[in-house]
């Protein structure tokens, strides 16, 4: 067993140089749900815990101009009891009552679920189907990547080792505003999703003028859907578009079959979902 | 071994005690004589360890020790200090609400710390309220009958 130690940096600054002396030694501590079961199985091995939850900067929910900045130490429940949120970008709001259970929403940070990476993560779905800017910091550079860049493979990030999230960014519009996630489980609570979806559309004269489809727990990691995407856009909305869409979503997702659900299931279901949520938007 | 020196509130006495960075609060509050505060699967999934800390329940399996210094900690315990918790312990008593008895003190806490925040819930809400905490033995209807009799009370008074 490694000998471990702790920090806890008040700025974001601190934090930084912190990162960029110890690199891939350094485990940074957000929500804490997952460093101290990933200590135990042995999947990380870090000399030093950088508890970043005292470090006020990276906390909050602002409207800044025609955009909301999220810090990437917002919880699950600030989120989920957010009145903008809730108002403006409802996806996400769904999204967070589905999130884990109410003890883990407590300490559960976005910026964690992101950095994670699992491919199953449930913020990362809404977030994609928002068209999220992740915003990064080093002591090196500054730098913004589109959260449909961010995620590499499971648990994989372009995050280098000296980088952290200091901000999640999203603009203020219609298609922002229409959105539904929805996410199927075995059960209610603490479940790792079989397959969620999550879906933002402007509709104008009955016809698509943007959509924007994620999906989660269908590939390698939280995708968007550009190929269906591209289909629909313009397109005037009637029962056999949903039909042709359902299929085209099924071909599009990229499952595996592990201990939750069979690939075949997943490719069906993510169709399903898609529609549900589609039909919940236009209805 | 590095050690780390924390002073905290546990059901409002002052405890100082030292740590390490990758200890548990669980860990860290048994080893301190708070054994009413269960070990279950320490991965943050059953509720077992649930204790308040700051203000918020939370599961201190996954919550490091050191997360806790300069805080405020309640367990099972302290209830009795609090008149909500009083009311709760009463009332998972008379449903008898307890089995083995293993889940209990993070029911318990889960139910004070939700109903601190919303004193009038139904019992959908409360469902959802205890879904981090899995009892293995009741099948949970009695644990929400003790918790919305307290809810029916708060309504009368």
């Amino acid at each position: 067993m490694s000998e471990f130690k702790y920090i806890s940096p008040k700025t974001k600054e601190e934090a930084l140089e912190i990162l960029q002396e110890k690199k891939s030694d350094a485990c940074i501590v957000a929500g804490c749900s997952n460093v101290l079961p990933n200590i135990k199985n042995k999947k990380i091995n870090p000399k030093l815990l950088v508890d970043i939850i005292n470090i006020e900067q990276l906390k909050g929910i602002y409207r800044k101009e025609d955009k909301i900045f999220l810090g990437p130490l917002t919880t699950i429940n600030e989120l989920l009891y957010s009145e903008i949120i809730f108002k403006e970008y409802h996806v996400l709001t769904q999204a967070a009552e589905q999130f884990a259970d109410p003890l883990v929403r407590n300490n559960a940070t976005i910026g964690g679920n992101l950095v994670t990476a699992s491919p199953a993560a449930d913020m990362a779905v809404p977030l994609l189907a928002l068209g999220a800017l992740i915003k990064i910091e080093s002591v090196r550079q500054k730098r913004e990547v589109k959260l449909k860049e961010f995620f590499l493979g499971p648990g994989k990030t372009v995050l280098q080792d000296d980088e952290m999230i200091v901000g999640i960014e999203f603009e203020q519009s219609d298609i922002n505003k229409n959105g539904c996630f929805i996410k199927i489980g075995q059960r209610k609570a603490m479940a790792i999703s079989i397959a969620s979806v999550a879906v933002n559309l402007e509709v104008r004269q009955n016809k698509i003028n943007q959509i924007r489809i994620a999906a989660g727990s269908v590939a390698l990691m939280p995708i968007r859907l550009a190929v269906i995407e591209e289909f629909l856009e313009s397109k005037e909305i009637n029962n056999q578009l949903i039909e042709e869409a359902i299929s085209k979503v099924s071909e599009e997702v990229n499952p595996i079959s592990d201990i939750r659900a069979s690939e075949e299931y997943r490719r069906y279901i993510s169709g399903i979902l898609f529609k549900r949520a589609f039909k919940k938007l236009t209805d | 071994m590095e050690e780390y020196r924390i002073e905290l509130t546990v059901n409002d006495e002052k405890i100082i005690g030292t740590t390490k960075a990758e200890e548990s609060l669980l860990k860290f509050l048994r080893r301190n004589g708070f054994t009413e505060v269960k070990c279950g699967c320490e991965k943050g999934e059953c509720g077992a360890c649930t204790v308040i800390l700051d203000k918020k329940a939370i599961k201190s399996c996954i919550t490091l020790a050191l997360r806790a210094d300069h805080k405020e900690v309640w367990t099972v315990k302290g209830m009795e200090k609090l008149e909500l918790g009083r009311k709760l312990q009463e009332s998972f008593v008379n449903h008898g609400a307890i089995q083995c008895g293993f889940c209990t003190p993070g029911m318990i806490l889960t139910a004070k710390d939700y109903m601190d925040k919303n004193p009038l819930p139904d019992r959908e809400e409360i469902k959802k309220a205890i879904s981090g905490n899995l009892c293995r033995c009741t099948g949970y209807k009695k644990i929400v009958d003790a918790i919305y009799d307290v809810a029916l009370e708060n309504q009368r008074s």
